[in-house]
């Protein structure tokens, strides 16, 4: 039996919920396809079946998975490359010369997915300062716990190495493990690993000098994206350099931010006095 | 832009050449290294060269070596493309002069990734197909 | 007592890893998983069961040569070998596939499994050209690691098979004392 028209509001209400993610009319297909793997683990004949299961008993572990199924975590190494080589061209430099030797230096890749854009940060850090290890810090967090796992265990398959992962780096940086490649020990001390939902307030962290928030804004309503700015703001030094994805800008969504034109990519600065 | 494919396989040849003409390159192809020199002999000069380890006759890390002890070809950017994967094995190629490496198996947006990587993704799509938008350009709908 | 340690390491350094000492069948899956996913296309799925073998079989492997020595063997029906080949090649399949288009992609997915079994052993190693044809035989039956899948319905094996025989078994007292 195809998805029915309740069961499919009820997934998108609960996903809306527990994680702020829109899913549009239209997209029955993609809550079928994304959740009959889970459905038929459970002895399940179709995803009606699962949805009804769950909704007579809710149960935490259930609907966690039914929220993480609906994740998107697509995701690569260097992903767009501009917003990765402004770091060390223009951020890193700038914030070198307004902190102290021993500041440490806090950066937070907020939606990490399966761990390339913080190890990514890692590797460059690494290669551009001596004494990374102690001198940063590197935030990961996301909002499915799959990935925060994976994120923590720093393994890729082959195919996801091949991802924009220039070969100069990962044979300095990865080991082979099995069928997978392992990040050096010395990039994972590098990276914390956490689940955090930002639709929701935020956990004590920071203050961040870089925020990398890429790729996740565009699952999320106006009003989501503007209190998400506004709380990431909040964790961020005056100083801070925010980072977004290719299709996304604060530009009309809140106007606490400044824009700076770094190559072909752009960071956003808090504004003074916002 | 041009590319030579060098790869025993001709499925291979097919697959790699494919990617890499859906891009908007040239493409040639040779079945080893000695027939891939040949080519380079004539004169015709690619941008890039997508070279599989394994092969008969001459293998991919000779092909690699006797490239850059050319200086005559000392421009040209060479991609192994190649299912050997071993750590040590990548290390040697990259020492012989090789500036990537995709480890088979790869899927088409493995290949765009690392031409992204090389800045050789050809800017103009051959015509007849619809230009896509570049990601930084795409509109944002808020 | 020195004399005797040294005696224990060397002897139980000479004996000679089996396949399944350095990888397990999982890992194999994985990586047969991997290559039908990029190769042959992104839902194409392999389940790990065992299928009715056809009559009509065929085989394309690669060596291995190093720490240890053996072959990575694809073994499916000759239809399922065509099919393989086909869905390989996409849009640049030719209308009538040659009997050589088939060896030679049938070969190039046992090659690209082949490789990253080796990348997952201990290296370094050699690895050969693809071969098809008749699959080498088992030489020692522990030291074969075989996952069997079924894909598009049809069964296909995947065998990583040591190429030496079995070292013959020591006796447990002296090794070099002739029976009388
Ligand atoms: C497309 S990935 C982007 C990964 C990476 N930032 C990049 O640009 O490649 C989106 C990630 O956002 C996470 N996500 C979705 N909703 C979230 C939320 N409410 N809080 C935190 N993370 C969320 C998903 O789990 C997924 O891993």
């Amino acid at each position: 039996m195809s998805l029915t028209a309740t069961s499919f509001d009820w997934v998108r209400d609960l996903v809306r919920k527990e994680s702020a993610i829109v899913l549009q009319p239209g997209k029955e297909y993609l809550v079928e396809a994304r959740l009959l793997p889970m459905a038929r683990q459970m002895g399940l004949t179709d995803v009606t079946k699962l949805v009804e299961t769950v909704r007579v008993r809710p149960d935490a572990d259930n609907t966690r998975r039914i929220v993480e199924a609906l994740t998107t975590n697509e995701t690569s190494w260097f992903r767009d490359g501009d917003p990765f080589t402004a770091l060390t061209s223009t951020v890193l430099p700038s914030l070198l010369s307004a902190r102290g030797a021993n500041e440490r230096l806090q950066i937070w890749s907020a939606a990490s997915s399966s761990g390339q854009e913080p190890y990514t940060i890692a590797m460059l850090l690494d290669d551009a300062l001596p004494n990374a290890t102690s001198r940063v810090s590197i935030t990961a967090t996301d909002l499915s716990r799959e990935m925060v796992q994976r994120t923590r265990a720093g393994r890729f398959s082959q195919l996801e190495v091949n991802r924009g992962l220039p070969a100069p780096m990962l044979v300095r940086h990865f080991t082979r493990a099995g069928n997978e490649w392992e990040v050096s020990a010395n990039l994972r001390r590098m990276v914390n690993a956490s689940e955090c939902n930002l639709a929701a307030p935020l956990p004590r962290m920071g203050p961040f000098d870089v925020v990398y928030l890429r790729n996740v804004l565009i699952y999320f309503d106006l009003p989501t994206k503007q209190s998400i700015l506004r709380r990431v703001r909040d964790l961020m030094r005056p100083d801070g350099w925010l980072f977004l994805g290719a299709a996304e800008t604060t530009l009309g969504v809140d106007d606490s931010w400044e824009r700076v034109v770094i190559g072909r990519s752009s960071a956003y600065r808090p504004l003074k006095g916002a | 832009m041009r590319a030579l494919v060098i790869d025993d396989s001709r499925a291979m040849r097919r697959i790699v050449s494919g990617i890499l003409i859906g891009l908007g390159y040239e493409v040639r192809d040779a079945g080893h290294g000695r027939e891939g020199l040949d080519v380079l002999d004539e004169g015709w000069k690619p941008h890039l060269l997508c070279v599989d380890w394994n092969m008969p006759v001459m293998d991919g890390l000779q092909f690699v070596s006797a490239v850059r002890s050319n200086p005559a070809w000392r421009s040209v950017t060479i991609m192994m493309v190649t299912s050997e994967s071993e750590h040590t094995q990548i290390v040697r190629a990259l020492a012989a002069g090789a500036h990537e490496y995709v480890i088979k198996p790869f899927t088409a947006d493995a290949i765009r990734d690392k031409l992204a990587l090389l800045g050789l993704l050809p800017e103009e799509v051959p015509a007849g197909v619809p230009v896509p938008l570049r990601s930084s350009e795409q509109e944002v709908a808020l | 007592m020195t004399t005797m340690d040294t005696g224990e390491r060397r002897r139980s350094s000479d004996v000679r890893p089996v396949i399944t000492d350095l990888i397990d069948g999982a890992t194999v899956l994985s990586i047969a998983e991997e290559a039908w996913i990029a190769l042959v296309g992104e839902d194409e799925i392999l389940v790990p069961i065992p299928g009715e073998p056809p009559v009509d079989i065929v085989s394309s492997w690669v060596d291995i040569v190093g720490p240890w020595t053996g072959s990575v063997v694809l073994t499916t029906g000759r239809g399922t070998a065509e099919e393989l080949s086909r869905a390989l090649l996409r849009e640049a399949a030719p209308e009538v596939l040659e009997h050589e288009d088939v060896e030679d992609a049938f070969g190039e997915i046992a090659n690209v499994v082949g490789g990253n079994v080796k990348a997952a052993l201990p290296g370094p190693s050699g690895l050969s050209l693809p071969q098809v044809g008749n699959a080498p035989v088992v030489r020692n039956p522990v030291d074969v690691c075989r996952v069997d899948v079924v894909w598009r319905g049809e069964p296909v094996s995947i065998s990583v098979q040591g190429a030496l025989p079995p070292l013959p078994v020591p006796s447990p007292t002296r090794e070099n004392e002739v029976p009388l």
